[in-house]
């Protein structure tokens, strides 16, 4: 079982300042919509892991990473079925639909789904950061810099905290209607649904006293006082941290350099292209990679300068 | 300093006052415990200390609320913080924060402290509360107990004269609780904190408040120090739960023999008995003419093994042990379902869980329950005690061994098949009620086990009415009190009339006159030929109404065995009165006494 919330492993990239972690992801999102084509869009998900293994989160991370698989699995098999665009045709259903014609699968189908899949992992596993190696205390003080107004970051926050606290609830309250005798895994599809939507109620009358509560504590210690509040923490930004943030605001404006250049395109339909780079295409992308990955490399190195 | 006068206060669409016209001064540096029946507006008067009400609650408000000289209608929550610290009951849902500092920071930041002087006020208060090894904790990780005490230090950052503690350990184990009341004492004591806390179980706080206040529909009904409150017969009818020893002492008192003052603690009830058994003459020895005690469980003669008043002590003195002193009737149930062939109810055989995450909760565990038995489950937090409870009605599967359950094992069958034959009632009554009315509650446990029509309304009726739930039976069970919800949570798994029943910590929290109730319902239920499976932490109760406990150590039961031999050798596990006459073995008071009415019958 992995906790679907942060824990303060102490490694370089936990320690790095929340800015660098969040232009990083922002630079992955940026590239993983930005080129087309699935080589880029490997190579781009594969460059992830470095942080990821820097941050010790292989665990949550391959958690995500099972759910986000299933999700691409279905994305390639909806897509084969649905687009009967393409031009190699690997199956013809025997029957029309009328308006939408003969479904048939395609390769260029199956090609796209797979080459959108990448796309998305690469965003997935960029969020992992986000959610296990930044913590929500840094996360909050970075979206009240932006401006952000502090009393829709602490709901936000708060929301978060109280997630694992709804789920507990929930079970109790399955299993107290169980133990009335209220068999929920049985009968047809929809009395299941029913059954389960019955917890719904509880859930709901058990969450409102929840919010009663802690709007009763918070207020009792002098919540939206009126004064304009100040923070004990503070975002501590490093020489690392501006030169990693430079790195990785560089390698942003190389990414879209290179795609305005034209590489990094693809096409599927109406028939799939070959996929081929040329030696310095290769070598291009190969800096942008590096590029994206100078973050764990600098915030392991400031380390051992800081151990000096 | 705090005063109220002529306070009245109605909750929004309520027309029966919450608050009945209080008249209230509380001094500086005062400690004071606010107790009385749920209900009764415990936590109304304590939401009128920091401004919640009426700033937070809304509702009608006549009177005046006097905090420190500010009235307490004109000044915000906000404003008050600063003065009173308020501590909730529930320990999750008082956090707000990530880590532990920021926890403490978060009321400071509020105001716009400066930073320096925030970091000044964390350190104080982390080291007054000591809790500086939590500092850099995330608070979803703490125990109850360590929580509790993030809240009190939170609050204090904030340097409160008054501190605000709504019953801050009935959500807590007995070691969680002993700690926050420990912290609690401290900082009445060192810095001279007026103190205002709200409890159900006074054996522990009461030595050491200076003033105890009860508080019954609204009207504060009795006010004054704690020995002359607790040695005054009234106030232990309105429900409010008398420490054992209290009672002990008030028997012996009743008997025209002489004690020093009342004794609030063990040890004076050591010192105070002692010079008693010292001094007087074999008392009660000339009131033979009182076989039933009025203090002793209505209808159930114990049988005097010794026809001299003084005979069980000397003869115990002697060294002659070999002979019960005292023939308890529970403990004769528990030995004769021990010899008797009764099919058991409950067999588990070498039973282990693990959980998903790898925890592994059991260890070989080997049971039966028998028909007609009362048995307890005890252990500190996190020693398998749900764990092993939920396994049997099938909640949970045993990952190695078997659960039997009159001849079905748990693994073939579903939660829902075998509540027909297991009623399984959780702590919080809220995770039970979710019908429209009382009596839908019941028909839903009824309609699931297939029982309809004639037959389900006349269960229903009986049970409303067993339960003294009839006037609430077309109520929205979640708006009744405390007590009530959790009377219609029995009522909805007892209308099903389960051969064995278990309660998950069901007296937690729960005033004394409504646990007895619930005890005594329990007792007569089992003596139907059921058995009743108590998950407890609460000492007192265990050795007053069980026949058997069970004690569990991660994982493994270290002990069971009758209650007398479980309890009497118990360090943690071992109730007052038990302590005191361990302490007196060498008055011939037999070391195996465990309640204030077998001491009485002991003495007697």
């Amino acid at each position: 079982m992995v906790s679907y919330k942060y824990s303060d492993k102490g490694t370089v990239i936990h320690r790095l300042n929340p800015w660098c972690k969040l232009a990083w992801i922002v630079g992955v999102c940026i590239f993983a919509l930005l080129f087309d084509s699935p080589v880029y869009l490997l190579l781009l998900s594969l460059s992830t892991l470095p942080v990821i293994l820097a941050a010790k989160m292989w665990k949550e991370w391959l958690s995500v990473m099972k759910f986000a698989f299933f999700l691409c699995l279905l994305i390639i098999v909806i897509n084969a079925l649905v687009s009967n665009q393409g031009s190699h045709i690997l199956y013809q259903f025997p029957f029309a639909i009328p308006i939408a014609g003969a479904p048939r699968i395609t390769l260029e189908g199956i090609l796209w789904g797979v080459g959108n899949s990448l796309r998305l992992l690469a965003i997935i596993s960029a969020f992992t950061v986000l959610m296990f190696a930044i913590h929500p205390d840094d996360l909050m003080l970075a979206m009240v810099k932006a401006k952000l107004p502090y009393k829709s970051v602490m709901v936000t926050s708060l929301s978060t905290k109280f997630v694992p606290a709804l789920i507990d609830d929930a079970q109790r309250i399955a299993d107290g209607k169980k133990s009335r005798g209220l068999e929920l895994d049985k009968g047809g599809r929809i009395q299941r649904v029913k059954s389960y939507a019955s917890i719904a109620i509880p859930l709901l009358s058990n969450s409102l006293d929840r919010a009663v509560q802690v709007a009763e504590a918070m207020e009792s210690r002098a919540f939206g006082s009126g004064q304009k509040r100040t923070f004990y923490k503070e975002l501590k930004i490093s020489k690392v941290d501006i030169t990693i943030l430079s790195f990785v605001f560089s390698s942003i404006a190389f990414g879209i350099f290179l795609r305005c250049l034209g590489q990094g395109g693809y096409q599927y339909y109406p028939v799939v292209e070959a996929v081929s780079l040329t030696a310095s295409e290769w070598a291009m992308l190969f800096v942008l990679l590096l590029l994206v990955n100078t973050m764990p490399i600098l915030a392991l190195l400031k380390r051992k300068v800081s151990l000096d | 300093m705090i005063s109220m006068k002529n306070l009245t206060f109605y909750y929004s669409g309520s027309d029966k006052p919450a608050l009945r016209d209080i008249n209230l001064e509380i001094e500086d540096g005062e400690f004071v415990l606010l107790t009385g029946p749920s209900g009764g507006g415990k936590s109304s008067l304590c939401r009128c200390l920091n401004g919640l009400i009426p700033h937070f609650y809304g509702g009608k408000i006549t009177g005046r609320v006097g905090v420190n000289g500010l009235d307490v209608t004109k000044h915000s929550t906000k404003e008050l913080a600063t003065m009173v610290g308020m501590v909730f009951q529930d320990p999750e849902n008082q956090l707000v924060a990530v880590d532990v500092d920021s926890e403490l920071a978060f009321g400071l930041e509020n105001l716009a402290f400066a930073k320096e002087m925030i970091a000044r006020r964390v350190e104080e208060a982390l080291d007054t509360v000591g809790i500086v090894s939590l500092r850099h904790r995330a608070t979803n990780e703490l125990s109850g107990g360590e929580k509790q005490r993030v809240a009190i230090a939170s609050v204090l950052a904030l340097y409160p004269d008054i501190l605000v503690l709504d019953e801050p350990t009935s959500e807590l184990d007995p070691k969680g609780a002993e700690d926050v009341l420990n912290v609690v004492e401290r900082l009445n004591d060192e810095l001279g904190i007026t103190v205002i806390l709200v409890e159900h179980r006074l054996d522990r706080v009461v030595a050491h408040s200076d003033r105890v206040i009860v508080l019954e529909k609204g009207m504060i009904t009795a006010d004054g120090s704690p020995r002359s409150i607790l040695s005054d017969g009234r106030v232990s009818q309105s429900g409010v739960g008398i420490p054992p020893i209290i009672k002990l002492a008030q028997a012996v008192k009743s008997k025209g023999n002489l004690i020093d003052n009342t004794p609030l603690t063990v040890k004076e009830g050591r010192i105070a008995l002692a010079k008693t058994l010292r001094h007087s003459k074999p008392f009660a020895s000339r009131h033979s003419e009182h076989p039933s005690l009025s203090l002793r469980a209505e209808g159930v003669a114990i049988p005097r093994p010794f026809a001299s008043p003084f005979a069980a002590l000397r003869a115990s003195a002697q060294g002659d042990n070999k002979r019960p002193v005292i023939a308890s009737p529970s403990y004769v149930i528990a030995s004769e379902t021990k010899q008797s062939h009764l099919k058991p109810l409950i067999e588990v055989k070498n039973l282990w869980h693990a959980y998903p995450d790898g925890f592994v909760a059991l260890k070989g565990i080997n049971l039966k329950v028998c028909p007609g038995e009362f048995v307890a489950i005890m252990g500190r937090n996190a020693s398998g005690k749900t764990s092993l409870v939920k396994h049997f009605n099938g909640l949970l599967k045993p990952t190695k061994g078997d659960v039997i359950l009159d001849d079905i094992n748990t693994k073939e069958t579903t939660v829902a098949e075998l509540s027909r034959k297991v009623g399984y009632v959780f702590q919080n009554p809220n995770d039970h009620l979710f019908c429209d009315t009382v009596e839908e509650e019941l028909a839903f446990t009824l309609n699931n086990l297939g029982s309809k029509g004639e037959e389900a309304e006349l269960l229903i009726n009986r049970t409303l009415e067993r339960f003294g739930l009839m006037q609430y039976r077309y109520q929205y069970p979640r708006f009744l009190s405390g007590g009530e919800k959790q009377r219609v949570a029995l009522a909805s798994i007892l209308v099903a009339q389960p051969q064995v029943i278990i309660l998950d910590e069901p007296t937690r929290g729960m005033e004394y006159r409504l646990k007895a109730e619930l005890m005594k319902f329990l007792d007569q239920y089992r003596r139907e030929g059921r058995a009743v499976i108590l998950v407890t932490q609460d000492v007192e109760i265990a050795a007053e109404f069980s026949d058997r406990v069970v004690l569990l150590s991660e994982g493994k039961i270290v002990v069971d065995g009758p209650r007398k031999e479980v309890l009497s050798q118990a360090l943690l596990f071992s109730p007052q009165i038990n302590r005191l006459a361990q302490a007196l073995k060498s008055y011939g008071v037999p070391g195996d006494i465990l309640t204030a009415e077998e001491m009485i019958e002991a003495l007697t």
